[in-house]
């Protein structure tokens, strides 16, 4: 009986598996196969594909971009990930709260989130534009700004590894990130109990303490996923960085996925570009090994 | 059993057909294999001269031009009389600009293709096809069904459709770049004709240039190209008496003194006259909505469907732009691009395809299609029809055709060298100079290295 439930079971999740082997895993390990021989399509007809081990991981880390995109891609995930939670924090307070229009507001909230990144990065490209940017003509009307800021192409203002167009593209990337991590926070939020916040109250906890001591830690859990599937795709992301800057000005944006992609469909390194993806694949393996022993250590388990 | 046992056995044997998976995925190819396919490849081509067969659909990709729906329409429309007299079927489908590289790429790796299409950069996706994938030689049709090509098309715009020796395909659109100017800025400014020499140009873009109270740039005096940032670089260096490789496609000749002149001449225009947009390096630059919203007065080499293009969208503009032969130099060197029609490596309907092309390349269909986008055409017989001197604009492109400089270039790594992303040696070496502030004689000559590297390891 057991055996026949087991293989039940099996059987229903083997379509699922064939799919995520066919289109996810198969892949990933042909790139890594790819990462470790020579595919330059301007050799491939001549020199064909030969091993050649480490070599290519030794030339992107030669390279000096390979680390400015690692730096960037770093900076990108801490800057998104964190405004994006404690954004996210904010407005799922407000919306879990009891007001006229709430249910309205809710659904407003989800209209970055639906709007794919491509469309979201061909809007925001308008909205930055420097000569016609309605962000610049309505600071320059108040007399906020001399000058329009070059909010895509300034390469001049660089603090570190933060830039104007770092911002740029990372508060793009915050408010199309923003309603996903709302939801999921405010579905957590209603899901403590009022009688802790009420037992609290009456412990003379202020709104702050509240806070602090009761929301927080309740939200550990779905805090702890967020910001690990925040992470994982704040590592591999594509779409905004590449369609809005292509990495400019000066890699000022360019991350890992840009230049993966660059070196592949643009100088026809697939090997490098291949280099680059496991690269990728080994720091988004990191955080989630990470976060499954967490998580196991958490249960007991393992 | 246990529950247990039987979940271990299972996990066991998926690690080892995952594993297995995996050996054979990682697997590398072998230059042996290659050899191998090689020789099967060149079996297959030698017998793809086939028989026509009645009822036959060939497939035909073009690259989009003008008003996609329109352009579809009018390929469809020749297509329908094509099948017509001949009863081969033609399947017209349109590849954006913008998908256009990467199609380009996948075909040339043995990805789906069509038997016939609108293509460019023969010289690239031949040597990255080789034997197996990409551009089909047609040599053994050129006789029969173009006997005139020589007299019948510019000899300069042939050098597109040869490579290593062998014929490609037909080449049926130019893309010659002439100078834009806003006629009622120049008479603003006391300009009674556009600027003729570097030295000129340099001297209107400071007076055309408009600044508000706080310095603010309301208008640009001039934009150093109307496309990408590498194919606006280009003409310059020509100009300055510059090339960036030897003839022979093996050398590059970067560091000279003419790549000097020309970089230098540009950063004196953007960093110290500032007459120039900073951006217009970055890949979200757009010429056509600098100068359309009164945002730039002079441009200097345009594709030449801007005519077109903004007689259609911007009729506003009517009579207040015009076009001129580029500012001169050493020389007037003008941008010339080029497209061909040609076959696909893997097509078995090889007769059906030339069919199809020498049907598009009478003198009637060029001439219209020439005429729908505004663009010169190789054509001899279509560049002496009344058409290019109806309009003035018309006839300026025609004088720049006697300037024209091919922007094709004879290594395969060309495209890979030309490309207008940061990475690429040319848009580097710009770009450092430009926007960097890195000595002109260092980025050359790293620019000389990085360029014969990539020559070298294009060279077949």
């Amino acid at each position: 009986m057991v055996r026949r439930k087991n293989a039940f079971c099996y059987l229903m999740v083997a379509p699922m598996l064939a799919l995520v082997l066919v289109l996810g895993v198969y892949p990933m390990l042909q790139t890594l196969g790819m990462s470790v021989v020579q595919y330059d399509l301007m050799r491939i007809a001549r020199e064909g594909t030969p091993f050649v081990g480490l070599e290519n991981f030794r030339q992107i880390a030669a390279e000096p971009r390979f680390w400015i995109a690692f730096r960037n891609t770093l900076v990108f995930v801490a800057i998104v990930v964190g405004c994006v939670v404690a954004l996210g924090l904010f407005v799922a307070q407000v919306l879990n709260m009891d007001f006229r229009g709430r249910g309205i507001l809710r659904s407003l909230i989800l209209v970055p989130w639906v709007t794919p990144p491509v469309v979201s990065s061909a809007i925001w490209i308008w909205m930055y534009m420097a000569d016609r940017s309605p962000i610049n003509q309505v600071l320059m009307s108040l007399g906020l700004l001399d000058a329009p800021i070059r909010f895509l192409t300034d390469a001049s203002k660089v603090w570190g590894p933060f830039s104007v167009p770092m911002g740029a593209v990372s508060s793009v990337r915050i408010w199309n990130g923003l309603p996903f991590v709302t939801v999921m926070l405010l579905a957590g939020l209603q899901s403590i109990p009022h009688e802790v916040y009420e037992a609290a109250e009456i412990d003379g906890a202020s709104g702050i303490a509240r806070f602090r001591y009761v929301t927080l830690p309740m939200l550990g859990p779905v805090l702890s996923v967020l910001v690990t599937l925040l992470a994982i795709g704040g590592i591999g992301h594509f779409e905004m960085n590449y369609i809005m800057t292509l990495g400019g000005p000066n890699d000022l944006t360019n991350v890992l996925s840009v230049l993966a992609y660059q070196s592949a469909f643009t100088f026809y390194r697939f090997d490098l570009g291949a280099a680059i993806s496991a690269i990728i694949l080994l720091s988004t393996g990191t955080v989630a090994a990470f976060y499954i022993r967490a998580q196991l250590r958490g249960t007991g388990a393992g | 059993m246990s529950a247990k046992v039987t979940r271990r056995r299972f996990l066991r044997a998926a690690g080892l057909l995952g594993a297995g998976a995996g050996l054979a995925a990682c697997a590398p190819r072998v230059v042996e294999k290659a050899v191998e396919v090689e020789k099967e490849v060149t079996q297959v081509v030698e017998k793809q001269v086939t028989k026509v067969v009645p009822g036959t659909t060939i497939q035909f990709w073009t690259m989009n031009y003008g008003d996609p729906a329109q352009w579809l329409d009018m390929l469809k429309k020749h297509a329908t009389e094509f099948q017509e007299k001949t009863g081969i079927g033609v399947d017209v489908q349109m590849i954006n600009w913008a998908q256009g590289m990467n199609t380009w790429l996948l075909v040339a790796r043995g990805g789906a293709h069509p038997d016939c299409a609108d293509m460019y950069w023969l010289h690239s996706f031949a040597s990255i096809g080789g034997k197996e994938y990409g551009p089909l030689p047609i040599t053994e049709y050129q006789q029969e069904y173009w006997p005139d090509l020589k007299e019948r098309f510019f000899e300069g715009s042939l050098k597109d459709v040869y490579w290593q020796g062998e014929f490609y395909g037909i080449p049926w659109r130019g893309d010659i770049r002439p100078m834009i100017y806003r006629v009622d800025f120049l008479e603003e400014a006391g300009f009674s004709k556009p600027p003729e020499t570097w030295e000129e140009l340099r001297e209107y873009a400071k007076a055309l240039t408009v600044r508000d109270s706080n310095g603010n740039v309301l208008r640009w005096g001039f934009l150093p190209g109307g496309a990408n940032p590498c194919q606006n670089f280009m003409p310059w260096v020509w100009q300055a008496g510059g090339e960036f490789m030897t003839a022979d496609g093996k050398t590059a000749t970067i560091d000279t003194p003419a790549m000097a002149e020309a970089l230098e001449f540009l950063y004196q225009l953007q960093n110290v006259d500032k007459v120039i947009p900073p951006e217009w390096l970055e890949p979200s630059f757009a010429p056509m909505d600098y100068f359309a919203a009164d945002k730039a007065a002079i441009v200097f080499q345009v594709p030449d469907d801007w005519a077109k293009n903004l007689e259609r969208d911007y009729p506003e503009l009517d009579g207040k732009w015009a076009y001129e032969v580029p500012v001169k130099n050493k020389t007037r060197a003008c941008y010339s691009g080029a497209g061909y029609w040609g076959c696909l490596r893997g097509t078995t309907r090889v007769e059906e395809a030339v069919q199809w092309i020498h049907y598009l390349s009478q003198d009637s269909i060029m001439t219209e299609l020439s005429q729908y986008l505004g663009r010169v055409s190789p054509n001899k017989n279509v560049m002496s029809n009344p058409y290019w001197q109806e309009k003035e604009w018309r006839k300026k492109i025609v004088a720049c055709l006697e300037h024209a400089h091919t922007s094709q270039h004879p290594s395969p790594a060309w495209s890979r060298i030309i490309v207008h992303q940061p990475g690429a040696p040319i848009y580097d070496m710009v770009y450092e100079v430009m926007n960097n502030n890195v000595p002109i004689p260092d980025a050359i000559a790293k620019c000389q290295k990085r360029v014969q590297e990539e020559m070298d390891k294009g060279a077949s």
